[in-house]
């Protein structure tokens, strides 16, 4: 969350002036999603809204300015944006159009907010034509690589996994498709989700392997990875969420920290990776898998993660980076993402009564000039930086428009005793909204359609499994093995 | 700015114990200073930790509670095994911390891998100490045996040499078994006594002996297996005996509670133990009903020992126990074996009139499933191979025995995988012409066997071999005794024991209250049917009542109920806008309102679910309070019976009133939104109201007219709401446009103010631009002159040449008037003086030419610059 600072304009003159952003999107991008989360707790955090809000408001204002000023880096021929724009003049004509997926993939959380509050529906088309040309570009075995040109959407990087290069594109296609009720997103993940478990997954550990034959390139596990666990989770995979943790946890006693690269079967630190940044990945699934296990195992993770920090990387002016696990050497430097991530993950581990963790049991009701609203009911949505966005913001300023009517049609049905209406359910498309489906080619059924389809008919797509008896028992690092 | 590649480094260690710690601290992790401590003390016990780990921390309380209370005999060093300067760190490579390792004198490492609890450490600490107890007395041996833990028992003659053959193995194992077993369930004792040892027919010193309870209790094969530490520890660890099990997990990823629960349903107790406390009521009175569970035979072979364990606080029980009683201890009837065969030996002295007759059988504990319905055949070949084995070993059954028959077992010869036992007493010649009564003699029920027996099954006679002899066992099963039940009922229990001060976790996640103060419970758990049963909390948890839990478990229609798991934390709130449902309440709830109930299965992790609570908020305010209910059930913390129970989530049900029994569920192709979940409702409420309309009909009627008016009321509020909000937003835009109006006013007015400021610079640029023309001209003017100049000088050149022509003819001239030389030399010198000047001339005027040229650029640059 950024701090509502009461002089709005200092963030505006930050965020434009050309030499401090000098026009790097994964700087950007950031600050879009800091500033909608900003707007959207605004009123929460005692700021006087104005009465259009959480449609209209100064903030997202600033958001969509922001954000319009890297639709530019869109324009490419395969719609998959370039990785670096210039905020003043557009893409820099020597750019180059080599982009990691993740900064391809990663926009459709931000953006379809956006586009939602502010009914401009350009900032989601263009984020979901990125992603669809991902998904066309994946690999025969269905794996995306690392770095992709944009310009002839050829693979420039072709290692595959979870982690460095890739990890928030999967995390949107979770994120975007629980935010926007969503089955294409959806299936697009659960495809993906399969191949990487077939090539990838090796006792409970997830490899690297090239995308297109499958084979290992490197057995080792990066400290970016450790989001998976807690995305599993919010998907319900939650065994093999916490098998996974468990294996990142002993890494973790190891060193007192997760190294950016640690080999898996020499069970140490990979050459020139040794550091560890106090990023918040394994973290936050902590706090995700506390949520669904309430295993204290993960409280005491938490406590291990804020010894290591208090004990290791406390220094005069703040937390350190640490340079090297093996002999806990610092660095000069503390990372952004630490304060904005790292401890605000720690935080709502050990404080489940936060308004965050909000089951739906309390909510607020906002009047506003298109009608009545209910607001931060939970689910809250983090973006990859930590930014949380409330679904119900999203459906209050563009679905509860629609609806509107409707639901008032239906509501004097309930008052009438006549029974002459014959109420049918239409189906819904695959799509979040049904009528811009129109581009049926870059539907994902267009590789493995069958199997899909078959599955699609045995249950949702958008819902979680039950969890299974043997949960209960599957606390304190017990795990079960599945009976098939 | 930062300076970059600045790193600095860790901070130097400090004291992780205080000093005044009865702990010695090596926080510089002088790992051989460690090793020099060593010498120091018989039992030191090392505790390797890193500053920075959590759980280190945290054990470093307990290590010091177990040093303060055994400092005097053992010595305690913390090594600091993270700081990389240390030699520690240099020597070792850890994946953990903390590590503790103890050493015996020169023993070890043993590392400890229990409980960071300080109880269980001391416990462990003092078994390192005394790794074997000593067996002075019967008594002794009696509350060794009885233990329910297995047991080996090793027996060493003292009085020929201080330190028998094979004794510091046998100790040595003791402490090796700790490393393998570290929870320390297998218990070593050693008997000096010759007369005790002949209670468990050890003979020979350096026989070691393992105690079981159900199954034949062994001898260790020292024929077959090396006698060393390694391998007598390895035998008692194959071939222990688990009636009740210890589950201690340790806190890293295990499959422990997997692999132990996919063996069949399980019975798990838990109960707070303290590993040192002396006695264990509840403990012995469990292990009874264990011992008793699994005791298949119906000689009440186990009762001695359970007897025993009844009495463990009587103090009238000690060594003055009568023989008698000792021999019963360990009594078996032989019928339990199948496959039996009698051999009587050739005499001994062919003057002596005793025989010695032998009973021989083939011992099937292993390879024989407990609960699998199993009629054993015996072999031909399998008695062919026993009888051979026996004959082998023959000279060892020579000796004359007393009257009491004495067992003994051996491996087969041919296959380490079976086992024969070997029956014998001496009987008097006369006897052997009622050999063929044997039964008479191994069945005769004084007649004691020492310990053996063997967990059958069912038991099927077969005829001998040699004389067709059978045994006939009794199949009577006693249908409510508890005694034997594991081998009589096809749902036999595996059981299990966990701390509950470590473990209480997994009694609350099978549904233990969370408020009592008594942690004791107990609940079978079975995995492969997905159900547990609850033994009821607020009976106490003793015997009587766990062999009923374990009876009605085991029983065809067996009355113990599937526990449902409910959520203790929730509690009804009536002003809440969904009603949240738990295990208990959703019979009432969902069943016994007189409402259309919509009922929501979520669960919190699940991110479908959360994203949709704001839709049931509004589905929940929006439909008329009186006729409908919006609930949910969450369902990770509450079960629900089977035909409720759902395999997605989220999941939607709709029980329409008058008709709970036939719900309906809301299609799960289909997205949920506000008007698909009221025409989901519309449809299915529907049907129920279309009786022909009578009195009821109409009052009915005017109810939902009531409902509707409030409903319409509560719109025309909401409505008002929105008009001033509205207005409001129509204030605002107001406010925004007339501050755009004034802004369009002080942007005119600065248009104005901008235009006469143009109109200035205008005239100011045009008296630039005269300047400059004027500047020009002159300019112009300067090159004209110059060209003058230029032209002046170049009449000077010419005149110059014309000069250069005129002494050029005059020294043709000169040339041809050779004789008047001298007079010419001076006119010639005075020409050549005249040429240099008139050079110098024209190269300052060129100079003077580019510096003109130079200074017109300069102007029209500034020129260009004011405009």
């Amino acid at each position: 969350m950024l701090p509502l600072n009461h002089d709005k304009y200092s963030w505006y003159q930050i965020l434009f002036l050309p030499i401090f952003f000098n026009g790097i999107l994964t700087v950007h991008l950031p600050v879009v999603g800091g500033l909608l989360s900003a707007h959207l707790l605004s009123k929460k955090a005692g700021v006087e809204v104005e009465v259009g809000w959480p449609c209209s408001g100064p903030l997202l204002r600033m958001a969509e300015e922001a954000a319009r000023k890297l639709l530019p880096a869109f324009q490419t021929p395969t719609g998959m944006p370039y990785g670096t724009v210039n905020l003043l003049h557009g893409v820099n004509p020597g750019e180059t159009p080599v982009t990691c997926t993740a900064g391809i993939g990663t926009f459709i959380v931000e953006f379809a907010t956006l586009s939602h509050l502010t009914g401009d529906p350009v900032f989601e088309d263009v984020a979901r034509k990125a992603l669809k040309a991902l998904w066309k570009n994946r690999s025969d075995i269905g794996l995306v690589g690392n770095h992709i040109d944009v310009i002839t959407a050829k693979w420039v990087a072709q290692d595959a996994g979870i982690g460095a290069g890739v990890d928030s594109y999967f995390e949107y296609l979770v994120k975007g498709a629980i935010l926007l009720q969503d089955k294409e997103l959806m299936s697009m993940f659960l495809e993906y989700n399969k191949a990487i478990k077939n090539y990838t997954k090796f006792d409970d550990w997830y490899l690297w392997v090239q995308m297109y034959k499958g084979t290992v390139s490197m057995p080792v596990f990066q400290s970016l990875e450790a989001y998976w666990p807690g995305l599993q989770s919010l998907i319900g995979d939650v065994d093999n969420a916490m098998r996974t943790f468990l294996n990142y946890y002993t890494v973790w006693k190891q060193f007192g920290g997760l190294p950016e690269f640690y080999n898996i079967p020499q069970g140490y630190t990979v050459d020139k990776r040794e550091g560890y940044p106090l990023r918040p990945e394994l973290i936050e699934s902590a706090m995700y898998l506390y949520r669904a296990t309430r295993d204290p195992t993960l409280l005491e993770l938490g406590r291990d993660a804020v010894e290591s920090i208090e004990k290791i990387s406390k220094v005069d002016c703040g937390f350190a980076t640490i340079k090297d696990l093996r002999d806990h050497r610092l660095d000069n430097r503390m990372e952004s993402f630490f304060l904005a991530e790292t401890v605000k993950y720690l935080y709502l581990l050990f404080d489940p009564d936060n308004f965050i963790h909000n089951d739906g049991s309390v909510f607020d009701v906002v009047i506003t000039p298109y009608g009545e609203c209910v607001l931060n009911a939970g689910g809250y949505i983090f973006n990859t930086e930590a930014h949380p966005i409330d679904p119900a913001a999203l459906h209050c300023c563009r679905k509860r428009k629609e609806e509107q009517w409707e639901v008032e049609d239906l509501m004097r049905e309930f008052y009438s005793l006549k029974k002459n209406k014959k109420f049918t359910l239409k189906r819904a498309s695959d799509h979040g909204e049904g009528e811009r489906a129109k581009d049926p080619e870059d539907a994902p059924s267009e590789k493995g359609g069958e199997k899909r389809n078959f599955k699609k008919s045995s249950h949702s797509l958008l819902s979680c499994p039950s969890q299974s008896f043997n949960s209960k028992l599957a606390v304190l690092g017990q795990v079960f093995l599945d009976n098939t | 700015i930062r300076a970059k590649d600045v790193t600095m480094p860790a901070k130097l260690p400090v004291n992780f114990f205080s000093t005044r710690s009865p702990v010695i601290d090596l926080f510089r992790g002088q790992l051989d200073y460690a090793d020099h401590l060593r010498q120091d003390s018989e039992i030191v016990l090392y505790f390797f930790y890193a500053p920075w780990c959590g759980q280190s921390i945290a054990a470093r309380e307990e290590i010091e509670h177990v040093a303060s209370r055994l400092s005097d005999q053992v010595l305690f060093v913390a090594v600091n095994c993270w700081w990389n300067q240390g030699k520690c760190r240099k020597q070792k490579h850890f994946f953990y911390f903390p590590v503790i390792h103890l050493y015996h004198r020169s023993f070890g490492p043993i590392e400890y891998k229990g409980p960071m609890s300080a109880v269980y450490i001391e416990k462990f600490v003092r078994r390192v100490m005394t790794p074997l107890l000593y067996i002075s007395s019967r008594s002794k041996l009696l509350d060794f045996l009885s233990n329910y833990e297995p047991g080996v028992l090793g027996y060493f003659e003292f009085n020929a040499s201080p330190q028998p053959p094979g004794y510091l193995t046998f100790f040595t194992s003791a402490l090796h078994s700790l490393k393998k077993d570290y929870l320390g369930t297998i218990r070593f004792g050693v008997i000096t006594d010759k007369r005790v040892a002949e209670e468990i027919s050890l003979v020979r010193s350096g026989s070691v002996y393992l105690h079981r309870h159900v199954n034949t209790s062994l001898i260790y094969p020292n024929d077959i297996m090396n006698y060393t530490a390694e391998n007598i520890c390895k035998w008692a660890l194959e071939n222990r005996e688990m009636l009740i099990r210890w589950l201690r997990p340790h806190g890293g990823k295990s499959l422990l509670l997997n692999n132990e629960l996919k063996k069949g349903p399980a019975l798990l107790i838990f109960i707070p133990y303290n590993p040192l406390s002396e006695i264990h009521p509840l403990l012995d009175e469990i292990t009874k009903v264990a011992l008793e569970y699994h005791n298949c035979n119906k000689s009440q072979a186990a009762e001695p020992d359970l007897q025993h364990l009844g009495d463990t606080d009587s103090p009238a029980f000690d060594s003055s126990v009568p023989d008698a009683h000792m021999k019963l201890s360990e009594t078996f009837s032989i019928t339990k074996y199948p496959c039996c065969n009698t051999v009587v030996l050739p005499q001994w002295h062919s003057i002596s009139r005793t025989h010695n007759v032998c009973e021989l059988c083939i011992n099937q504990t292993l390879g024989v499933k407990p609960n699998k319905v199993h009629v054993p055949h015996c072999n031909f070949l399998e008695i062919e191979a026993a009888l051979d084995s026996f004959y082998l070993q023959e000279h060892t059954f020579f000796q004359v025995i007393s009257n009491t028959i004495e067992c003994s077992n051996f491996l087969s010869f041919y296959s380490p995988f079976s086992y024969y036992t070997a029956c014998c007493r001496t009987v008097n010649r006369h006897f052997l012409s009622f050999i063929s009564s044997e039964k008479t003699i191994f069945q005769t029920p004084k007649v004691a066997f020492s310990s053996h027996g063997k967990k059958g099954n069912t038991q099927h006679s077969i005829p001998h071999i040699e004389d067709r002899n059978c045994f006939i066992p009794d199949l009577h099963i006693t249908g409510t005794n508890i005694t034997g039940l594991s081998c009589r009922t096809n749902k036999t229990l595996n059981l299990y024991l966990l701390d509950s001060n470590l473990f209480w976790i997994y009694a609350e996640r099978l549904g233990a209250s969370r408020s009592t103060h008594l942690k004791e419970f107990a609940a079978i758990v079975d995995l492969k049917e997905e159900v547990h049963y609850v033994l009821d909390q607020n009976r106490s948890l003793v015997g009587p009542t766990l062999e009923n839990f374990i009876k009605n478990f085991s029983i065809l229609y067996s009355p113990l109920k599937r526990h449902l798991v409910d959520d203790p934390s929730v509690h009804f709130h009536e002003q809440r806008v969904i009603t949240e449902v738990t295990t208990n309440t959703f019979h009432d709830t969902v069943f016994l309102s007189e409402k259309n109930v919509l009922l929501l299965y979520y669960a919190q992790w699940c991110g479908f679910c959360a994203s949709l609570n704001h839709i049931f908020i509004q589905l929940a305010r929006l439909l008329p309070p009186d006729n409908f209910t919006v609930a949910r059930i969450d369902t990770t913390q509450n079960d629900l019976p089977w035909e409720f129970m759902t395999d997605r989530l989220p999941t939607i049900l709709f029980f329409p009133h008058q008709r709970k029994e036939q719900s309906v569920k809301f299609p799960e192709d289909i997205s949920v939104n506000l008007p698909n979940l009221l025409k989901f409702i519309l449809h299915h409420s529907r049907l129920s109201s279309s009786e022909p309309c009578t009195k009821e009909c109409l009052h009915k009627e005017t109810v939902l007219q009531q409902g509707h008016i409030s409903h319409l009321e509560r719109e025309i509020q909401k409505l008002r709401s929105e008009i001033s909000a509205l207005h409001q937003a129509h204030d605002q835009l107001e406010a925004q446009l007339s501050e755009a109006r004034r802004e369009e006013h002080r942007l005119q007015q600065q248009k104005h103010a901008l235009e006469k400021q143009h109109k200035t610079l205008q005239l100011h640029s045009e008296r630039l631009q005269a300047t400059y023309d004027q500047k020009n001209q002159e300019l112009l003017e300067m090159a004209e002159k110059l060209q003058e100049l230029a032209d002046a000088s170049e009449n000077l050149l010419k005149e110059n040449t014309l000069l250069r022509i005129l002494v050029a003819s005059r020294e043709g001239r000169l040339q041809s008037k050779d004789e008047i030389k001298e007079s010419l030399q001076s006119e010639q010198t005075l020409s050549e003086e005249n040429d240099i000047s008139v050079s110098t001339a024209t190269a300052t005027l060129e100079e003077k030419r580019i510096d003109n040229i130079d200074t017109i650029e300069t102007e029209h640059s500034s020129g260009n610059r004011t405009e």
